[in-house]
């Protein structure tokens, strides 16, 4: 039963191309499996770490910048560049995950708060670097095999790709001992290391492998993209990815994803309909933070057992 | 001469100024079974947290089996062979009891570094916790989750993941803290259970069943020993009658 | 319920999936359906939402006048506007580009607002072929090192309306010494290099340069912080910023001591109503004053203050431009936009003898050389206006210079020119 459904829902992603009536939703699913596996890295260290991170924009960008400026500025191939940009983001997001975890709390909020306003100033600032506001670009999209990705649908379907990996390391990750532990770590730190845990470890490879999965969604962002401005490092995406997070369901596998797709739709969507759009943002928040304040996907789930159970009853 | 399974020298921590241990020395023997007494605010509590490195003492040395742990870190002892249990009930109340059995067993394995070994497929474990719980009496409830068990049940459950350990030094802080009368009866056989060259370190207020466990008492007052001795010798000290049994 | 893990019905389902995803751009080629010979689509990028929100009204009602005055019609074919909000963020830009050329299939685009914002959407408009027309992203490179051959500019590059402003200090003005400050961003630190370099070139000293963040909540520490012994300050903001610096300026009592020079949008028209006495004797360039005296343009700020009750400013003036670049091209190929390369060429080779803001010609890259005038604030039947005291005629974003040596240097920016003579 549970292997027809994810038989079912690959199925249903790939054919997603087929059915949307015009290139530009198929961008935008692409859009959403971007955000899904953004929101999914963070989702490591929010849901399942218990650590609220109010800097994962500055993985996503950090990457996107340098993917930007090694193929531009330092003739690397897309390949090599897109390599080089996960590779030194994970080791950013090592030496920040050292700065960020000697807090925890509301201290880890400020410090990874303070780490991406860091980002973001140099990519503003350092204008012979970044190009300042005026950002990168330049850089085309990968040509994988010679498989040309400017088309929609081939974009997604290469998405796609990368979205079932991180999906399905992310299951693993977490339903795996290390995941008990990480799990163990966020509900009782101090009961975990008297259980013989290294609860700053656990934490520390949590926070890198979250960067590592922040750096594959920002390579798929600049080259979704083909362009980076200091916009991306800004506090407001990252507040927005942590609204994701939160929004779906914190700790839950799906809740990321279905959190991408209600932000990316409301934002892109709903927008075309709506002028006052950001305000319908805020209200859906609000009215997921009232009714339902574990996320959509375990809100919904609560609400399908209420209904379940009085149906038998009945 | 056997060999002191747990030696404190010269041990001190204050909070803000307030000495809370001061200058307790300490050694228990390998097997030994040593009560902790003394009224509240004594100390206790924090000098087993001294002892398990969830706090760091000012100054004085720890040595488990003779290897100084002052400066490890509180899950390297726990790998030294060091476990405890806790006053105030610390376990994972949304998990299932086997849960919390693997958490422990998984925290002494290296399997608790592999990110893709799925836990669910991991029945070596889920059968020895199954094993933890038969042993306290909790074998039925192992797929409940902590949340749903009584206050009782989750005083077994400390101890059976302290047991589940398979400590070398076990340190029991109040085992038997707001049990009924039944339930102090099943804890305390269950104590009876622990194995025998394993180092027992019981803080009690229960005298009935912490006399009858200890061989050795200790009390603490203000932080500091004030008597030391075999349970004739403590309970004629006219001081502890004073601080302890005096009124 | 069908056994899904069976492996037969598994192979039937991989047959299934492999045969859906190959179809996709079957489906994908048999719906794009030749677009019929309807009205032409124009996608309008403005911002209705975030702090550029006034300049996105403010370019929404040029474009809408532009085409209530010609009754929604262009070379006799209707116009559809799809106005889409990009909420001033790059990547929204991006999106909404997308939603105009691949949901709405326009023909052409009118916008984005904000110079990271086109720069945002360059490469995709290269892909997309779509035509685009600038109605206010002034950022350089647009038409200097990333060239688009899509992309046409209705106002002018940055430092384009700087330029003779500095020259116009040096000789006319005779200042010697001036302080700068502005915008801490990429439209700041174009428009002060500009002029920055033609005063310098003119014999005068930049001898101080003060960048304030776009959304910094006062300047009294920057105006503390400037010099008072140069000749002139010249100031560089866009949005609200000049009217709340000139605010600032006057009651630090530095008005009317030492005189201010300002880059367009500084006492935009957009602005200058909102603004009082600490404006009057700001002397500005640009490429538009609602003062302008010609007849074109009496009729347009007539037309404008009629429907909007205000005076044309940049955002409005720059998107009633592009509507007018658009309608002559149109002209040109007699509406058959469809005929893209046609249109593009018509467009790019645009040479204007004379409009609202005089002559105005198409250079190679897209951008046109023009009249920029030098403006001074002046109270005029109770209204402030930026009257016109000097034009420079048919000036390129490349000023004096021919467009190989003005493109050997790097784009200006905060460092660019170098600023040899601050003094401490």
């Amino acid at each position: 039963m549970k292997r027809a459904a994810v038989y079912a829902a690959v199925a249903a992603l790939l054919v997603v191309p087929a059915f949307l009536p015009f290139d530009y939703y198929v961008n935008i699913a692409s859009q959403i499996l971007i955000a899904g596996i953004f929101a999914g890295s963070l989702n490591l260290l929010v849901g399942y770490g218990g650590l609220i991170s109010l800097g994962h924009a500055g993985y996503l960008g950090a990457s996107a910048y340098v993917l930007a400026w090694l193929s531009t500025r330092a003739g690397f191939s897309h390949l090599w560049a897109s390599l080089g940009a996960v590779t030194l983001t994970t080791l950013m997001a090592a030496v920040f995950g050292v700065l960020s975890l000697r807090a925890t709390g509301l201290g880890f909020v400020m410090i990874t708060l303070a780490l991406a306003q860091i980002l973001w100033g140099v990519a503003y600032r350092w204008v012979s670097l970044t190009g300042g506001d005026n950002g990168l670009s330049g850089f085309g999209r990968p040509q994988p095999f010679g498989i040309d990705l400017s088309s929609a649908t081939a974009f997604y379907l290469f998405v796609l790709v990368f979205f079932a990996i991180s999906f399905l390391f992310v299951s693993v990750f977490v339903r795996s001992t290390f995941g008990a532990g990480l799990q163990g770590t966020r509900d009782q730190p101090r009961r975990m290391q008297a259980l013989g845990w290294d609860v700053w470890s656990t934490r520390f490879v949590t926070f890198v492998v979250s960067g590592f999965w922040a750096a594959v969604a920002g390579v798929l962002y600049a080259d979704y993209n083909q362009f980076v401005s200091p916009h991306v490092l800004a506090l407001t995406n990252s507040a927005e990815v942590l609204l994701m997070v939160i929004a779906g369901g914190a700790g839950t596998l799906l809740g990321p994803i279905v959190g991408a797709a209600v932000v990316v739709l409301l934002k892109n969507v709903v927008s075309a309909y709506v002028t006052r759009w950001v305000l319908l943002l805020g209200l859906v928040f609000v009215a997921i933070v009232l009714y339902m304040p574990e996320g959509l996907v375990p809100g919904i789930e609560r609400l399908r057992r209420r209904t379940v159970r009085t149906g038998t009853r009945a | 001469m056997t060999a002191a399974a747990l030696e404190l020298k010269g041990l001190f921590k204050s909070f803000g100024g307030v000495p809370a241990v001061r200058d307790v020395t300490l050694s228990v023997l390998e097997g030994e079974r040593r009560l902790l007494l003394g009224p509240n605010g004594a100390g206790k509590t924090t000098l087993f947290n001294l002892v398990t490195g969830d706090l760091a003492s000012d100054s004085g040395t720890i040595r488990v089996f003779g290897r100084d742990v002052s400066r490890l870190r509180a899950d390297r002892r726990v790998h030294l062979g060091l476990s405890r249990t806790y006053q105030v009930i610390t376990l994972f109340p949304k998990n299932t009891l086997a849960h919390n059995i693997v958490l422990a067993l998984l925290g002494l394995s290296r399997s608790r570094f592999n990110p893709f070994s799925l836990l669910a497929r991991r029945g070596d474990l889920w059968e020895r916790a199954r094993g933890a719980l038969d042993r306290v009496g909790l074998g039925k409830l192992a797929d409940r989750s902590v949340a749903q068990t009584s206050y009782g049940e989750q005083r077994r459950l400390e101890l059976a993941i302290a047991l589940a350990q398979e400590p070398r030094v076990l340190l029991l802080d109040e085992p038997l803290a707001g049990l009924s009368r039944e339930e102090r009866r099943d804890v305390q056989d269950l104590l009876t259970t622990i194995p025998r060259e394993v180092t027992v370190v019981m803080i009690e207020h229960d005298l009935d069943v912490a006399l009858s466990f200890a061989e050795k008492i200790t009390v603490l007052h203000y932080g500091q020993v004030i008597v030391e001795g075999t349970r004739a010798q403590v309970v004629a000290d006219p001081r502890v009658q004073e601080v302890y049994l005096g009124a | 319920m069908p056994d899904f893990a069976s492996p037969r019905s598994r192979r039937l389902i991989l047959a299934a999936l492999v045969s859906a995803a190959l179809a996709v751009p079957i489906l994908k080629a048999t719906r794009a359906s030749a677009a019929d010979k309807g009205p032409i689509r124009i996608g309008f990028l403005t911002v209705k939402t975030g702090a550029l929100a006034a300049g996105g009204r403010q370019m929404e009602e040029g474009l809408a006048l532009y085409l209530d005055q010609h009754q929604g019609q262009l070379a006799g074919r209707k116009i559809e506007v799809v106005t889409l909000d990009t909420a001033g963020q790059p990547a929204t830009t991006k999106t909404r580009t997308q939603e105009a050329v691949e949901r709405y299939q326009v023909h052409a685009i009118i916008g984005p607002l904000a110079a990271f914002e086109a720069l945002a959407i360059n490469d995709y408009v290269k892909q997309a072929k779509v035509p685009v027309i600038s109605p206010s992203a002034a950022a350089e490179d647009l038409t200097q090192r990333n060239l688009n051959p899509w992309f046409v500019r209705a106002v002018t590059t940055s430092a384009q309306m700087n330029h003779p402003l500095g020259e116009y200090a040096a000789k006319v003005l005779k200042y010697k010494r001036i302080a700068t400050i502005g915008d801490d961003f990429a439209f700041g630190h174009e428009t002060t290099a500009g002029f920055q370099r033609t005063f310098e070139e003119n014999g005068g000293k930049i001898v101080q340069k003060l960048w304030s963040p776009l959304n910094v909540a006062d300047y009294g520490s920057y105006v503390g912080d400037l010099k008072t012994d140069v000749d002139a300050v010249y100031a560089s903001f866009a949005g609200a910023n000049g009217l709340r610096f000139l605010r600032q300026y006057a009651e630090y009592g530095l008005k009317g001591k030492v005189p201010v020079l300002g880059n367009m949008t500084t006492v935009d028209e957009g602005i200058l109503k909102n603004m009082g006495d600490e404006a009057v004797g700001v002397v500005s360039s640009g490429w538009y004053s609602a003062a302008i005296d010609n007849p074109e343009n009496h009729k347009f700020v007539e037309a404008y203050r009629k429907k909007y009750d205000a005076d044309p400013g940049y955002y409005s003036a720059g998107a009633y431009t592009a509507a007018f670049f658009l309608d002559l091209a149109l002209q040109k190929i007699k509406g058959n936009i469809e005929d893209k390369d046609a249109f593009m060429k018509a467009l790019r080779s645009l040479d204007i003898k004379d409009s609202f803001r005089g002559p105005m010609h198409i250079d190679k890259y897209g951008n046109p050389d023009l009249t920029i005038y030098i403006r001074k604030v002046e109270r005029k039947n109770g209204r402030l206006v930026n009257a016109v005291v000097q034009t420079y005629p048919n000036v390129s974003q490349f000023w004096k210079m021919s467009p190989q040596d003005f493109l050997k240097s790097p784009v200006y920016s905060r460092s660019f020119p170098e600023a040899k003579n601050l003094e401490k």
